[in-house]
């Protein structure tokens, strides 16, 4: 092959790597099936038991992130209650190992965005607005693609003296 | 050449577009979240907490900041609180992770089995190895054989340790390592006693002294590398800083007399390259001419005119390389400013007339009234509690040698070794790797099989220092009497214990005597106490109604120290009776044989060669030559082109004692009748960063007169021979060789 059909082949080849790749990473934020967990963790049982979502992710008011629940806290229930069930077993097991479970992400975001959840719970935001009715889903999944459009849908309807500010690139982007 | 037709543009572009949708993209980056098993008390997922600690890294007591995430530490800074520092912190101090996270750590405590050779190691027990040493000590007919050996050992630990030992019956312990040798930490120590030491004061333990670069307006370094390693580099790196801003009335001017270029030279104003041995001569011919000419604007010199009584400024010329007329100008650069500080630095101590040099450079401050002065020389005001006075002091050279000879006369039984690494840290002819042959249990309480650990039966590693308690006491001072605290930042990350508490339940286990002078359940309940010795201290920085409150404000502020600046100022109690002399340095090897000084010189990022095992520090290039990874020689132009050899071949040096080769590095910044190499590589053992790379130049030290009794190690008075090999080895360097290719950008 002459130099410049391989020029020209390495250039396509490059921009529909480029291409491929943003869509990649949009496809994998997009709304999409459960991850598949190392427990299969039931978010509607602990709903309708009537456990509160801070309850477990109890750093969501104070701090960037919400915050998994420590092994101490699952067992503090699971010491009675449910023992039996094949997934609390599996829990207590890991327990006696001392050990965490690796827990795979749900709700994704570009490591590029500096997102903190204690200003949107500050601002009266509840959890579901941006997580779905977790409490009728049995293995949690991430509802809506959370991407800057989605982001921006919100902040931009915020009452004008707010919105400047909530739509400035530095706000997220730092 | 062939056009690209619309039929292959199709059909490439089809293939490339399969590649792509069936995975040759880069995927995002999935990582598992793990959760506490346990979570620390107060804990916020996300957020940062800081801790104030001390730095480990050297023996100067900087007081840091650790932030932790999630439990884990993730990065060091410098407390802008505490008065050493001032919030700065160097690259070693900036690694301390590095320490931590360190995947060579021993993970538990381990003993030999099958003697000291084979280096078959087993995990053990916490609880059997403290019954193996209760029983060890208990079996002893006389309890006075037990020796410590520590080197950079946090305060708190010499304390306990000290207790113990004289509740045995025991030896003190001998603290020695070669960076405190380095720096001559002992030697100064010992130049502030003979000059400013009551006739009954302390023998051991006197201060440093501290010279107040900050406001000095010239300062004359003899071999100081102030901003590298020696001392407190830190807290000397700011105050250079504020001179340089001309603080006190214009910029201030550095002169650094050494051999070798080192980076503070390079920051100096004038570099003078002195010949190794005569740094005192020029110290004594710059008073001469101060005190015959009548220079300065102090008053009459005729009060000192005899310490220079028989001094010849021409033959001071002539022996040291210096001229009469730069010797003058020198002289009046000195006098004439307001505050000018002479300062003796490390390497002079490891030469035979050490000693006489630096108390040659200190009558210069003297002669120009700079003691207890505004930009001069200050002993530190001692911290008004009982615990933090009798900080620890360093043993001089005779010290470990009397050690060694006790071990090697069958006279010690037990010997713990705790942060130092002397198999490594000390030339062959000392003889301690034959002398631990002869000591029945020897205890290392390393966290890393280093070269001395695996000469011992148990090794009982302590926890590294962001893990674990401590106090230390800042010397040589800040402005101010300062204690840094030592503080855990992240629960211990392996089943290691801390030393203390093993000591302390030695101590319990053994009863009687050394129970009651070690009465405390943990270290924690030792600190609390010690610290509150300070409580109701009226000039502290802070005060509490309540020991508890004290000692948490102690945790909070990372230590104690005054709110004001407060320094004493020295009394001259130990003035020379007669001249200064300085005698002609002496040189191991044979001037026709050996040609070069061997100018070995502690590496910026390795130091003696702790930081060995941390590759954020070997990655770190040397200031002055962008060398990394390894060992070097540094030749001057002149004589690299006398030898045939160029940079990148390989050289052997040999020195009456031993020989090594490494790569050259040719730089015009050293004396063409010097040859320097860096210390801190040629580890054996230390982990997977520190071994099989470079040589241990403390191989070619020589003994100088057998090492006469005494004497601190004399790791300046070799000569050496420079041997071609023929080959050649890239040396891993940041920038291009110096010269190379410069020609062709003028």
């Amino acid at each position: 092959m002459s130099r410049r059909r391989v020029l020209i082949i390495a250039l396509i080849a490059l921009a529909l790597l480029g291409g491929g790749a943003y869509i990649r990473i949009n496809r994998t934020s997009l709304a999409s099936a459960a991850p598949v967990q190392p427990i299969p963790f039931n978010h509607r049982v602990h709903a309708q038991a009537g456990v509160q979502c801070l309850f477990c992710h109890s750093s969501a008011l104070r701090s960037d992130v919400a915050g998994l629940p420590s092994m101490q806290k699952c067992m503090g229930c699971h010491q009675t209650i449910a023992a039996d069930r094949e997934p609390v077993k599996t829990l207590t097991d890991y327990w006696q190992r001392q050990e965490p479970i690796h827990w795979q992400p749900v709700n994704t975001m570009p490591d590029f965005v500096f997102f903190s959840h204690q200003p949107h719970l500050g601002a009266g935001l509840g959890c579901e607005g941006c997580h779905g009715n977790v409490g009728q889903m049995d293995i949690a999944r991430q509802p809506v693609n959370m991407d800057m459009g989605w982001c921006l849908d919100c902040h931009l309807k915020q009452p004008s003296e707010k919105a400047a500010r909530l739509v400035d690139c530095l706000l997220c982007h730092k | 050449m062939k056009r690209l037709s619309r039929r292959d543009f199709l059909k490439t572009a089809a293939v490339a577009g399969v590649g792509v949708f069936t995975g040759i993209a880069p995927t995002v980056r999935r990582v598992a979240l793990e959760p506490f098993v346990r979570p620390p008390e107060e804990e916020l997922p996300g957020r940062a907490t800081w801790f104030a600690s001390t730095c480990r890294q050297c023996p100067a007591g900087c007081g840091i900041l650790v932030r932790v995430i999630n439990g884990r530490a993730r990065k060091i800074e410098g407390n802008p609180a505490h008065p050493l520092n001032r919030g700065k912190l160097c690259a070693r101090g900036q690694t301390g992770l590095q320490v931590l996270y360190n995947p060579d750590r021993l993970k538990n405590a381990v003993r030999q089995t099958g003697g000291r050779e084979p280096r078959q190691f087993k995990p053990i027990q916490w609880t059997e190895a403290l019954d193996q040493l209760v029983s060890t000590l208990n079996g002893l007919a006389d309890r006075s054989r037990v020796a410590f050996l520590g080197g950079l050992v946090p305060d708190h630990l010499v304390a306990l340790v000290s207790s113990f030992l004289k509740a045995l019956g025991a030896p003190p312990p001998v603290l020695f390592d070669l960076h405190t040798t380095l720096e001559g930490r002992a030697e100064a120590a010992d130049l502030a006693r003979r000059w400013f030491g009551k006739p009954q004061g302390q023998v051991q333990g006197f201060p440093l002294p501290m010279y107040d670069i900050a406001r000095a307006q010239v300062i004359f370094s003899f071999g100081a590398n102030l901003l590298e390693t020696w001392m407190s580099p830190v807290s000397q790196s700011y105050d250079y800083g504020l001179m340089r801003q001309g603080q006190a009335g214009g910029r201030g001017f550095l002169a650094q007399f050494e051999p070798r270029l080192s980076m503070t030279a390079a920051s100096a104003d004038k570099w003078i390259p002195v010949e190794p041995g005569t740094e005192g001569l020029i110290a004594l011919g710059l008073g001469r001419i101060i005190v015959e000419d009548n220079l300065g604007h102090v008053g009459s010199h005729r009060d000192h005119a005899y310490l220079y009584r028989n001094v010849s400024v021409s033959d001071i010329a002539q022996a040291s390389g210096v001229s009469i007329e730069t010797l003058r100008k020198l002289a009046n650069v000195f006098a004439d400013a307001d505050r000018s500080v002479a300062i003796p630095g490390g390497y002079l101590a490891g030469l035979s007339n050490g000693a006489q040099t630096m108390d040659t450079v200190m009558a210069l401050n003297v002669v120009m009234r700079r003691l207890g002065r505004e930009g001069g020389v200050f002993l530190p005001h001692q911290v008004p509690a009982e615990q933090f006075t009798s900080s620890a002091s360093i043993s001089p050279f005779s010290e470990a040698q009397s050690l060694i000879e006790r071990m090697k006369a069958g006279q010690v039984d037990v010997l713990f070794i705790h942060s130092t690494n002397p198999v490594y840290e000390l030339p062959g002819w000392a003889g301690f790797v034959e002398a631990l042959d002869k000591v029945r249990l020897v205890v290392s309480f390393s966290s890393f099989m280093d070269e001395t650990a695996i000469w011992a039966d148990l090794v009982l590693p302590d926890h590294t220092y962001l893990e674990g308690w401590g106090y230390q006491g800042v010397s040589p001072g800040a402005d101010r009497p300062a204690v840094s605290g030592q503080q855990p930042v992240v629960r211990p990350l392996y089943d290691t214990r801390s030393t203390a508490d093993v000591v302390l339940a030695l101590a319990a286990r053994l009863g009687g005597q050394v129970a009651q002078a070690l009465p405390w359940s943990d270290e924690v309940a030792f600190l609390e106490q010690s610290s509150t010795q300070l409580l109701g201290t009226s000039s502290g920085i802070y005060d509490a109604r309540t020991p508890d409150g004290f000692w948490s404000r102690w945790r909070q502020h990372g230590g104690w120290w005054t709110e004001k600046p407060l320094r004493d100022e020295p009394e001259v109690s130990g003035m020379p009776t007669g001249p200064l002399q300085v005698s002609p340095a002496a040189f191991v090897g044979d001037p026709q044989q050996y040609p070069f000084h061997l100018a070995l010189y502690p590496s910026l990022a390795l130091t003696d060669g702790r930081g060995a095992n941390q590759p954020w520090l070997q990655e770190m290039p040397d200031p002055m030559t962008t060398g990394r990874w390894n060992t070097w020689v540094e030749l001057n132009p002149v004589t690299a082109r006398s030898l045939g050899v160029h940079d990148n071949d390989v050289v052997k040096v040999i020195s009456p004692q031993g020989e090594l080769e490494a790569a050259v590095v040719v730089y015009p910044g050293i004396r063409p009748d010097a040859v320097a190499i860096p210390v801190g590589q040629g580890h054996s053992d230390y982990g997977r960063f520190a071994e099989r790379r470079g040589s241990n130049p403390l191989s070619l030290v020589a003994p100088l007169l057998g090492q006469a009794p005494g004497l601190p190690l004399q790791w300046a008075a070799t000569r050496v021979r420079v041997e071609g090999t023929g080959r050649r080895q890239e040396l891993a360097r940041l920038e291009s060789l110096d010269g190379a290719g410069r020609e062709k950008l003028r």
